[in-house]
């Protein structure tokens, strides 16, 4: 019988009863062929694996990382508030050691979402690994924790989420904004002026294959992972790199992601995107899950893999060695900041779109310069729909003026024209809207 | 008139059933070496009450292959199977004959490297020069194609007695069980068709023209015909027996919780609205699971035997049996001693109860009446925690859509039916205990004849048909074949449901309508590009388990 040499949870949730629309990539189908393979392979037979029910994420869950405007039921179906509680239950058997690893394979998925939500973007609404992070942290203190991004997409959401935060280290690997949605995710994106050097961006060149991914994780994100030495690694597991993916252009394997996931090690292992749902999906997600588990993974290979068909250029291997050489820099010498400071606090002017639901979004983002936090997070939205919001958000790490701060302005909201405004106070644990 | 027997441990319970009455019963010691001498001491006891010509079905709940596997009394098989790539398929490896050939088919049934005969031909003779003749051959994934196995199968019929396919002994996934299911089910096939001759002419001795069905894991029975085929599927059958004899004496319609209580252990089952609840996908044999369906059957080790002792200053309460009870004659104080002394019981000799509850008292500096209590409240605190746990599992089993999350079906037992040697016994205790009423049936003794009695036969089917590539697959009937792009899932059902009533029909089995029931009905559309290149259609029906009749009490 087969053994985990660490033991694994597996919170697999298909949720066959959801789609955004019927021949959306993010449809009833998309888990289905996984759960065949799981089962076929006996996965949950092997020892020290075992398939978990995910719970129900609550609204104050989704509060803790997010402003939802108009209301968190108006951007959130059942469908969030259960993959979000997924990602809750799989940071239970960790934290709470039941499981030494979990990997929540989960729908829908949730890095593309940032802090201010109007609806969604890149099919997601919550940012579910950021929901799981400040539940984490809620709980458990303020742990330093790494979020390796692998998905093929710039993990946009989370980096958002994270962007001034000392904290949190976010690694995003992609596919070249150049040449794919989101169109962002360049190494000159390295953090805000409270966080440098904590967001790393690695944009990798369209048809890189194993090769050339493996030696980027090995000598960019490894060095960082040992220096910044985070209390928890989490892998936001997507599966849009593989070579049969319709929306990208990568030529990764299910062999590759099993190696990555060796090599990272993740505590948490989150599904986020991944739509060649019957020639990858079902390979990589059982990949992922024997390197997880530390069951030999050495004969999971799709069927129609082609190996010389897929390996990367000599040319593409060689921009990768450049990068090698010089993004680790982004982490261990950061550029200084060049955000904009006006009277006390640092501001960004953004417009944001939402291509899922077509929303436009316009944004001013404060920071307030504290000397003793990270800072009190003001941001002023709105769209066409819902106009006048506010939301006020005390980091987990935030000091008794910022808190004192967001509720004087939270306080007033009304009175200062807001037609929606959000408390999200970390150290008060308040997560509320103005009546 | 109906006989059911079932062969247990160390007894041999039978019953004949007229209109709802028990019209005789017997209880034989088993004779494991010769099965068939007590299945016709039990079978000759009940018919010196009843009239041999007049028993319609014989229902035989037997420990035959259970036993001829834990004694490793089973045949050497030469096992061929088709893994393609995933978890490297040495892992599930059995016999000395384990043989791994090239080939793939993926979940959609596509065959992507074919398995060639001509690559067995050298473990083919190996196998033959090691005298096998019963071979198993298994792929993964044939249960969505199964072209592959039936020619490896037919390519190894010259040399064989006898060849399990993977396809026919389970519809379910799950490749390495299948491997074991496959396996134990050849390993079985001799012992079992030359019991089965055997008991056949004996019954023709007997004058007995009866249909003789065999009681499978799942609390349903097969005709003897099929069991023939795949002998596996009456592996411990024992449990099911109990628990469809409960069944059989009380109608529950609710969520209720069984303990089934022994002499060493109380077995736990489930009923959902009355329905027994079933293992997700088989039982195990020792470390090898299998796709062998069985009722969802946990054992503790508490029972009427439980040795009471004193260790390190504690008092303890089994797991272990030290022989019979005092009161029985044992050696050694058990849990049944400690009703005696308490006066829940009046069994056997209560002077001995005494005497053995009080030695352990005095180790304890209690009086017996005191120890005999906590001995008591111990065991039912074990009962209580490991049944809790028990549900509490059930509760947190694993679902797949958002209605099921929501909906949170809970199983809250109204009711516990117990039965067994010390369950009357302990029904007061059980009440207090679990806040429960307590149901002890009528004919406790015999509930598990009575339920391989009364017990129907089940049998299920499971359609997966992918429109894009026109494929159509029961695996369960040997059905591979074409069907047209605009096959829909009304269709599906329809077809799936007149299938098993066919098979049903042909196996002799009377089926009425509602008896059918469709488990799954699924269709999920299949996207290429943006455009919908057909449905996957998965139906999965099942003649529900369930009793001929109920007892008139």
């Amino acid at each position: 019988m087969l053994t985990a040499k660490t033991s694994l949870g597996i919170i697999f949730f298909p949720a066959f009863d959801w789609a955004i629309s019927p021949t959306h990539p993010e449809r009833e189908e998309r888990l289905l062929y996984t759960q065949d393979q799981f089962r076929e392979e006996g996965l949950f037979d092997i020892e020290g694996i075992r398939e978990y029910r995910p719970l129900i994420a609550e609204e104050k869950d989704i509060l803790r990382p997010h402003f939802c405007f108009p209301g968190v039921k108006s951007v959130c179906t059942d469908s969030h508030f259960i993959s979000a509680g997924g990602v809750i239950r799989a940071a239970q058997l960790v934290m709470q050691k039941e499981r030494e690893r979990a990997f929540a394979v989960v729908r829908p998925p949730g890095h593309h979402a940032m802090r201010t939500v109007h609806g969604s973007r890149g099919f997601c609404n919550i940012n579910i690994e950021a929901v799981m992070i400040e539940w984490i942290r809620e709980h458990y203190g303020n742990l330093r924790v790494a979020v390796v991004d692998t998905d093929c997409h710039h993990g946009d959401g989370t980096q958002d989420i994270y962007w001034h935060d000392p904290d949190v280290l976010f690694i995003s690997l992609h596919q070249d904004g150049r040449t794919i949605y989101p169109g962002t995710g360049f190494p000159s994106e390295a953090g805000g002026p409270k966080a440098l050097g904590r967001t790393i961006n690695v944009p990798m060149p369209p048809r890189t294959s194993d090769e050339g991914y493996l030696m980027t994780v090995e000598r960019i994100v490894m060095p960082i992972l040992d220096h910044f030495k985070p209390d928890l690694i989490i892998n936001s597991a997507g599966q849009d790199n593989h070579f049969s993916d319709p929306i990208t252009n990568m030529n990764f394997t299910a062999q590759g992601y099993a190696r990555l996931t060796q090599m990272l090690r993740p505590d948490i292992a989150v599904l986020e995107g991944g739509y060649a749902i019957k020639g990858a999906l079902p390979y990589v997600n059982l990949g992922i899950s024997l390197a997880l588990a530390g069951v030999d993974f050495s004969a999971v290979q799709e069927p129609d893999l082609d190996r010389e068909k897929i390996r990367e250029q000599k040319s593409t291997i060689d921009y990768l060695a450049a990068l090698c050489d010089q993004l680790p820099e982004v982490y261990f010498n950061p550029r200084p900041s060049d955000a904009v400071r006006e009277s006390g606090y640092f501001v960004r002017r953004r417009s944001i779109y939402y291509d899922t639901d077509d929303i436009n979004e316009t944004q001013v983002e404060r920071l307030k310069d504290c000397p003793h936090c990270p800072g009190l997070l003001i941001v002023e939205s709105e769209t066409p729909k819902t106009p006048r919001c506010l939301g006020l958000h005390v980091p987990v790490q935030g000091c008794d003026m910022c808190s004192q701060e967001a509720e004087e302005r939270f306080v007033k909201s009304r009175q200062a024209g807001y037609a929606h405004a959000q408390l999200s106070d970390r150290v008060t644990k308040r997560y509320e809207y103005a009546k | 008139m109906l006989i059911g027997i079932d062969v247990g441990g160390t007894h041999t319970d039978g019953v004949c059933i007229r209109d709802g009455r028990v019209e005789a019963m017997a209880k034989v010691p088993t004779d494991h070496d010769n099965l068939l001498a007590t299945i016709t001491e039990a079978l000759c006891s009940i018919l010196k009450d009843c009239n041999g010509a007049a028993i319609r079905t014989i229902n035989l709940s037997t420990t035959l292959s259970t036993n001829s596997i834990v004694t490793g009394r089973t045949e050497k098989v030469g096992m061929f199977v088709i893994p393609g790539p995933g978890i490297n398929a040495d892992a599930y490896a059995l016999g000395s004959q384990y043989h791994i050939l090239n080939g793939c088919v993926d979940h959609r049934g596509a065959i992507s490297a074919k398995a060639r005969v001509d690559q067995i031909k050298p473990m083919a003779t190996r196998c033959r020069e090691e005298g096998i003749r019963v071979y198993g051959v298994v792929g993964k994934f044939c249960t969505r194609n199964p072209e592959q196995e039936m020619a490896i199968a037919e390519a190894l019929a010259p040399q064989a007695d006898f060849v399990t396919q993977g396809h026919r002994v389970s519809e379910s996934l799950n490749f390495g069980r299948r491997i074991s299911t496959v396996y134990y089910n050849a390993a079985v096939w001799r012992t079992f068709n030359s019991f089965a001759d055997a008991l056949e002419q004996s019954l023709r001795n007997l004058k007995i023209q009866a249909d003789i069905n065999i009681v499978k894991a799942d609390g349903g029975t097969m005709p003897l015909k099929l069991a023939r085929e795949i002998p596996v599927q009456s592996i411990f059958s024992g449990p099911a027996a109990s628990v469809m004899g409960i069944l059989s004496t009380s109608a529950v319609t609710e969520d209720a919780l069984i303990l089934d209580i022994g002499g060493t252990t109380t077995d736990i089952a489930v009923l959902l609205d009355g329905v027994p609840l079933l293992e997700r996908d088989g039982i195990s044999i020792g470390e090898h699971p299998t796709l062998v369906r069985a009722l969802k059957v946990e054992s503790i080790g508490i029972g009427g035997d439980s040795f009471i002792s004193s260790r390190d200053g504690q008092l303890r309460v089994g797991p272990e049996r030290h022989g019979p009870c005092m009161a029985a004659g044992g050696p050694a104080p058990a849990l049944m001693d400690a009703m005696n002394v308490l006066g829940h019981s009046s069994f056997g000799d209560r002077e001995r109860s005494a005497k053995g509850i009080k030695e352990v008292a005095m180790i304890q500096g209690l009086s017996a009446r005191e120890c005999a209590e906590q001995a008591v409240s111990l065991a039912m605190d074990i009962l209580k925690k490991k049944v809790n746990a028990f549900l509490a599992a059930i509760n947190a089993r694993p679902v797949y859509t958002i209605q099921e999350i929501l909906e949170d079906r809970v199983v809250r037992p109204a009711s516990i039916q117990v039965i067994g040697g010390p369950a009357v016994a302990m029904v007061p205790l059980l009440e207090e205990t679990f806040g429960l009423p307590v149901v002890a049936p009528q004919h406790a003794e015999v509930a598990n004849a009575i339920g391989a009695c009364l017990t129907r036969p089940t049998q299920s089917l499971v359609l997966t048909v992918d429109t894009s590539r026109g494929s159509f697959t029961v695996p369960g009937l040997g059905i591979h074949k074409t069907v047209k792009r605009t096959y829909t899932l009304d269709e599906a059902v329809h077809d799936a449901t007149t299938m098993l009533r066919a098979e049903l029909d042909r196996q002799g089995i009377p089926a009425e309508d509602g008896d059918i029931q469709v488990i799954q009905a699924d269709a999920f559309n299949m996207v290429e590009g943006h455009y919908t290149i057909g449905r996957n259609i998965r139906v999965r029906c099942q003649m529900r388990p369930g009793v001929i009749t109920t007892l008139v009490s």
